[in-house]
């Protein structure tokens, strides 16, 4: 990738900056040439990754070099983009938002500075992976389990930090984040929550502040650099049943959420419940062209035969019930008679008891994998994949709704359907994942106009997206609209406050300081 | 479950005859096993990253273990390819390959392949690479 500089800075201002960094870190973490910039460029990008270049990152080894960072970056103008590591695939991978940012990496920061097992939490460094927390807690045989994500390559903060999710009871990982320390634009150090106080020794328990709490706040956010944060953990299940039932018709996933979702409120089923549809299954058993050679969506007909000769339904329900097994039994029997009221099939039932293996690709049982990213190889060639991903609520009204107008216009674009909807409570994450081959330039053009077109018809209806590629952070932060954008005016208020030189993630999520508006889509910004 | 159990320790019993050269269970060509355990990676040796001569295949393990030991998605693509080119399906696993050469796992690294993204020096610093690639390089040049 060829150098682009940051806005308004001349190359011997560039170089200036660079060479204060080295100072800071030291010459091999400050990476600059034209492979570096290759490496920090987003693998999944639908289009030309030099839609989004990085001029340079640098990876600091402590808060303290962070801070350092932060005050040169000020001094210098050059703005940063913090990654935990990198690995937001779909999402935008470890480029940024802004062409010529520098890429602050963290992921050097991986230490696990504490687990405690008995309240059920960690603090950790971002630069900490899901298998690095995972494999400590198996060698220290903690009687701990994490959380995971389909794709549980990254950082658990970072995974956090921009709201992803998972499938166990702690689910919402953003929910288990409770006191951080975060360096501020200007290089100030800051603890939340109890930790506000020297030496308090309840910093990652209470999950609020003495005074206004600020944890959400540098969440999906270009206001700080988290540089450790506290995270809540599941104590180790004695049991997990789980109850597994195909789905035979796509209408179905209307009983199914109003089955589930008021299971989900009360609490009998505590887990996010995950229901993905047939292709998720067909992605891992081959390529698409082994199935249907021609390009287009596969007809319905088709998909109809394919459901039959790998026996599958259109959609894949599994619930687990994690704790005592007198327990999971009873709750088992209640989720049971709920299902019989709309299917004849039986759940089949699937016991796991403490000392049993785990299974490595399931992300329920909280072992971390990335065997979900081989969805991308479905298209062949470089495969890589976006997430259309609104947030609907759970009924069968809403749920319907969204899934009757997304499926039309992705069908009107010729693209496979690949939806899944996610439990978390109230409301269900629903994850259209749109695969493309990067090298076929018909093809991301299509996913763009897909893309486009999707974002702004959930809007008009109602309903909007959790979490987006950085491409579309300005879209879809124009969807959120309410009195005329009264909340990208706070959100902006308080940036330009705490960062008057905006040299932090700037466009992260929309959110654009004074000093770098103009880089702004402005389209979405009339 | 009980079923699938079996199957895993027959792959592992499998595996334990070879303890040198790990194999994959000697699936048809099609999908992978449905399931397979979770396959813990070596910790990062200790050291210096910048520092040459650190162990590569302890080095292998923590770093592209997430995906190419037994049942990784590397190793899951590969298999697929490796049959394809009428290949063993244990050369999906990259320790028992014998025709990579240090070079060719260095540019693949940096450079990304197929549905492989392109590692940062972060990911594996080039002390770090030079390890990995010598360790991997079983053809030398």
């Amino acid at each position: 990738v060829k150098l682009t500089l940051p806005p308004r800075l001349s190359p011997a201002q560039f170089g200036t900056a660079v060479k204060a960094f080295e100072g800071v870190v030291g010459k091999d973490w400050v990476m600059a040439a034209d492979a570096d910039r290759d490496a920090y460029a987003d693998i999944y990008a639908p289009g030309s990754e030099m839609e989004w270049p990085a001029s340079a990152a640098v990876a600091p080894a402590s808060a303290e070099e962070v801070q350092a960072i932060v005050r040169l970056a000020n001094e210098h103008k050059t703005p940063l983009w913090p990654i935990s590591r990198g690995k937001n695939l779909g999402y935008g991978a470890n480029a940024p938002r802004m062409p010529g940012s520098i890429v602050l990496d963290l992921g050097r920061m991986n230490k696990i500075i504490e687990v405690d097992p008995v309240l059920g939490y960690c603090v950790i460094e971002p630069g900490v992976g899901f298998f690095d927390l995972y494999e400590h807690i198996q060698r220290e045989k903690l009687p701990l389990w994490m959380s995971v994500p389909g794709n549980a390559w990254g950082s658990v903060l970072g995974n956090a930090l921009d709201h992803g999710i998972g499938y166990t009871p702690y689910g919402l990982h953003a929910r288990n984040i409770c006191g951080m320390e975060v360096v501020l634009p200007d290089g100030d150090l800051l603890r939340t929550n109890m930790g506000a106080m020297k030496g308090n020794k309840a910093a990652h328990v209470f999950p609020f502040s003495f005074g206004p709490s600020w944890d959400q706040m540098f969440t999906q956010s270009n206001m700080g650099i988290v540089t450790k944060a506290g995270l809540w953990m599941q104590p180790a299940p004695a049991s997990v049943l789980g109850l597994s039932l195909d789905i035979p018709k796509e209408e179905d996933i209307g009983w199914v959420i109003d089955t589930l979702a008021p299971l989900k409120i009360s609490g009998l089923i505590d887990q996010s419940i995950f229901v993905p549809s047939w292709l998720g299954k067909m992605v891992l058993k081959g390529q698409r062209r082994d199935f249907y050679d021609k390009p287009g969506a596969i007809p319905e007909a088709r998909v109809q035969e394919l459901l039959k000769e790998h026996k599958l339904g259109y959609w894949h329900v599994v619930v687990r019930l994690y704790g005592e097994e007198s327990v999971n039994k009873a709750k088992a029997e209640i989720v049971k008679k709920a299902f019989a009221k709309h299917i004849n099939t039986p759940m089949a039932e699937e016991w796991w008891r403490t000392g049993d293996p785990i299974i490595a690709v399931d992300p329920t049982m909280g072992a971390p994998s990335a065997v979900a990213l081989q969805m991308g190889d479905w298209v062949g060639g470089r495969g890589a994949h976006m997430g259309f991903s609104p947030v609907v609520p759970a009924t069968s009204a809403h749920v319907l709704d969204q899934l009757r107008r997304s499926r039309k216009i992705i069908a009107d674009h010729d693209v496979d359907f690949y939806a899944s909807f996610t439990i978390g409570g109230r409301f269900a994450n629903n994850i259209n994942m749109l695969m493309y081959d990067r090298d076929n330039a018909e093809q991301t053009a299509t996913m763009r106009k897909l893309f486009d077109a999707l974002v702004r018809d959930a809007a008009v209806n109602g309903y909007g997206e959790y979490r987006t590629h950085i491409g579309w952070m300005d879209q879809v932060a124009s969807t959120f609209d309410f009195n005329d954008h009264a909340m990208r005016r706070l959100n902006e208020k308080v940036k330009d406050a705490l960062d008057p030189n905006g040299i932090l993630a700037p466009g992260k999520q929309g959110v654009w300081p004074a000093a770098y508006r103009e880089q702004a889509d402005k389209g979405q910004r009339t | 479950m009980k079923q699938s159990l079996v199957l895993i320790l027959l792959t592992l019993a499998a595996c334990s005859k070879t303890p040198e050269a790990p194999k994959l269970a000697a699936a048809p060509v099609g999908p992978p096993p449905p399931f397979l355990l979770y396959q813990t990676r070596t910790e990062a040796p200790s050291g210096d990253r910048l520092t040459a001569g650190r162990n590569g295949a302890a080095l292998f393990s923590n770093n592209c273990g997430y995906c190419h030991l037994v049942g990784g998605m590397g190793t899951n693509l590969l298999t697929k390819q490796r049959l394809a080119a009428g290949q063993p399906p244990e050369t999906a696993l990259l320790v028992n390959r014998t025709d990579l050469t240090p070079d060719y796992v260095k540019s693949v690294v940096r450079m990304g392949k197929g549905a492989m993204p392109h590692q940062t020096k972060v990911d594996v610093t080039d002390a770090e690479l030079d390890s990995i690639a010598a360790y991997l390089g079983k053809a030398k040049k």
